[in-house]
């Protein structure tokens, strides 16, 4: 299967705190891959570093074939980043700040209007992208924010968190959302430290803590030792 | 009462914190430094003041009026005539007082005493050298003008004694003896009143540090807590994910804040000119004999001048910027910025209120590197030089700020390069 990201012994320092301690992962076309850990585990800093946001000290990161350390730039137009519990810029339109996004990947209009008519058919905000986003509940809000991430297309959409703080109903319409966007053939790579969630939602999870991955595989394969779930699949690995 | 006394100690702890408190004692110990400088200059002028006085009298009564100014804090070199023609002689000590770094000369006519004996008002002549425009360049002046009107108190005593009740002129009995003020600006002289001058400059500039303030102290902190509040919501690591290149993100930052300080700033500056109007009820508005005076003297900034005190205002404001920009990246959320951004309005004080107060040409080495090192220091220090005719220090600051902005910019762009624009937040321990 087509390789779209390949991680190997990535390593992340903050002074004297390694946050990242040499992990390696890679996740295919099409596939939901999830790194699930508690908070501190090192699941946003992965994420922040094939996002292009922050460097590693150690290790490669490759998207599509492309070295993410050497060469950020060619990746940011292959990817979408959506960090955890971000906003959005209050005294623009949702529309507004649609436009804005599309205007920064977008190499000509029509590319623009493409994104952006994408992003409202994702989002499913109608009427309301019309009314300033300070206006918005917390699942309009994100709703919008994840319509932002895919509406490019993206080889990869990271997703730190993206039901975090939601209703089951919010919850549960971004995650068939993702799965949705995943069978058309974006890849996935999310966060979570909700660890059922991920079970419903991922096609492949690495269990993260203290910025070492524990153990890799699909939820079936990480149950086989006989766990009710990811959680006390976590629990043993962890032990 | 104990709900409002744990309210109370809450409402402290999150009011009085490290990152408000530093730069108000930061600021405290700035004007300590200030009012030491500010003192040490007031104590110079205090000190006796070398003047050149020529004399064509040579009489009593003109032995009088220097004795009243050495009685003055005067130290009085006499310059001796080498000839009767007083217009020579007067023009060769104005040059030796230029060469010799003297600011004041004062010259008593011919027939001084004989005047005065025969109740005619007499003329002082004197002639002040302006080498900056500070509220202390006028001292020289103002001491000699009391100095006269000490003369004028003993000498209208003396005449109201011996001819009272005479059909005597009451002005020469009241100013027996005045002075005719020429201020020296360069290779210009012209017949006024330093003062007047000091006055007239400061009336043409104050807009300057005005506009300058409230450009900075706006942009600054739009900035501030745009790029706080972009880490805050964290749209800011969704812009760095995105095809945008830093440099695009920190110019853009900076020109929109640049733009929107300036809207700002005309707004203040329509409104400031009514208040400055209103204020002087036509005060500061100077006289036609003023004016041909002020023109004479050279004092006068044309439409490149403008220009180029705009660019000096200009390069400040991006200056300014760039520092907000980069303390607003260090900022951990919208309620730090302010306190971040404090040490730039004081950096902005330091040169005001010393260009103000001290004559930066004479003032102490260490006063000169604090101006000069400040870049902020050329926007203030444009227009006065440009009246002065010295454009080297207005090019070389340019160039100087022009330099140090593209340093500034280039740290503001490395930082949204690197990962400290995110994990500065990440060190304090609130997320791993």
């Amino acid at each position: 299967m087509e390789k779209m990201v390949l991680v190997k012994g990535l390593r992340k320092r903050y002074g004297t705190l390694e946050a990242v301690k040499g992990i390696d992962f890679e996740i295919a076309k099409g596939e939901i891959f999830a790194l699930i850990g508690p908070n501190g585990a090192g699941k946003t800093t992965t994420l922040r570093m094939i996002a292009t946001i922050l460097k590693p000290n150690e290790g490669s990161i490759e998207v599509c074939g492309i070295d993410a350390v050497k060469e950020p730039a060619r990746v940011r137009e292959l990817i979408s980043y959506l960090p955890e519990e971000a906003g959005a810029y209050k005294n623009l339109t949702g529309l507004g700040y649609l436009k804005f996004m599309a205007s920064l990947f977008a190499k000509n209009p029509s590319d623009e209007n493409m994104y952006v008519e994408k992003a409202k058919e994702v989002c499913g905000l109608g009427d309301r992208l019309r009314s300033k986003i300070g206006t918005y509940s917390k699942g309009m809000t994100r709703k919008l924010l994840l319509a932002r991430a895919v509406m490019t297309s993206p080889q990869l959409a990271i997703l730190d968190e993206p039901t975090s703080g939601l209703d089951i109903i919010n919850a549960m319409e971004i995650r068939n959302l993702i799965k949705s966007l995943a069978a058309e053939g974006m890849s996935v790579l999310v966060s979570s430290h909700n660890m059922l969630e991920i079970e419903y939602l991922s096609n492949r999870v690495s269990i993260i803590n203290n910025g070492v991955i524990y153990k890799t595989g699909t939820p079936e394969e990480l149950k086989a030792s006989g766990a009710k779930n990811l959680e006390e699949v976590f629990l043993e690995v962890t032990r | 009462m104990k709900q409002f006394i744990s309210m109370l100690k809450k409402e402290l702890k999150e009011l009085l914190t490290l990152q408000m408190l530093l730069p108000l004692i930061i600021g405290s110990m700035i004007f300590v430094m200030l009012g030491n400088i500010v003192g040490a200059e007031t104590k110079k002028m205090a000190e006796p003041q070398m003047i050149f006085l020529i004399d064509f009298d040579n009489t009593q009564s003109s032995a009088l009026v220097v004795l009243a100014l050495e009685n003055s804090n005067f130290i009085i070199e006499m310059i001796k005539p080498s000839s009767s023609n007083e217009a020579d002689e007067t023009d060769k000590a104005i040059q030796r007082a230029k060469d010799e770094d003297i600011g004041f000369l004062l010259s008593i006519g011919k027939g001084f005493e004989q005047g005065l004996d025969g109740l005619e008002q007499q003329n002082i002549k004197t002639y002040s050298i302006v080498k900056n425009f500070s509220i202390t360049s006028g001292v020289g002046s103002a001491k000699v003008s009391s100095t006269l009107s000490a003369i004028n108190n003993y000498l209208s005593g003396e005449l109201i004694k011996e001819y009272s009740g005479q059909d005597i002129d009451p002005e020469v009995i009241k100013s027996p003896v005045i002075s005719i003020d020429n201020t020296i600006v360069g290779n210009n002289i012209a017949q006024i009143n330093p003062g007047e001058v000091t006055s007239f400059i400061m009336s043409q500039t104050i807009f300057i540090p005005i506009i300058m303030f409230i450009i900075i102290i706006f942009s600054s902190q739009m900035i501030g807590v745009s790029v706080a509040s972009e880490k805050e919501n964290k749209t800011l690591e969704t812009l760095l994910s995105t095809p945008i290149s830093r440099m695009t993100l920190v110019t853009a930052k900076m020109v929109a804040a640049a733009i929107a300080a300036l809207v700002m700033a005309g707004v203040y500056m329509f409104g400031f000119s009514f208040y400055m109007e209103g204020m002087s009820g036509g005060a500061l508005t100077t006289g036609q004999n003023t004016q041909g005076a002020i023109e004479a003297l050279g004092l006068t900034i044309g439409t490149g001048g403008y220009m180029l005190i705009g660019l000096s205002l200009f390069l400040s404001i991006l200056i300014a910027l760039a520092i907000a920009m980069i303390l607003g990246a260090f900022a951990e959320d919208v309620k730090k910025v302010q306190g971040l951004l404090s040490p730039i309005i004081f950096v902005i004080m330091i040169p005001y209120l010393l260009s103000m107060f001290v004559d930066i040409p004479n003032a102490s080495l260490a006063i000169k590197v604090i101006i000069y090192i400040i870049p902020f220091s050329y926007t203030f220090l444009a227009a006065p030089n440009m009246f002065l005719q010295n454009y080297s220090i207005i090019y070389i600051g340019a160039i100087y700020q022009f330099v140090l902005f593209i340093v500034l910019a280039v740290i503001a762009t490395r930082i949204f390069s690197s990962d400290k624009i995110l994990t500065l937040k990440l060190s304090f321990g609130k997320k791993k």
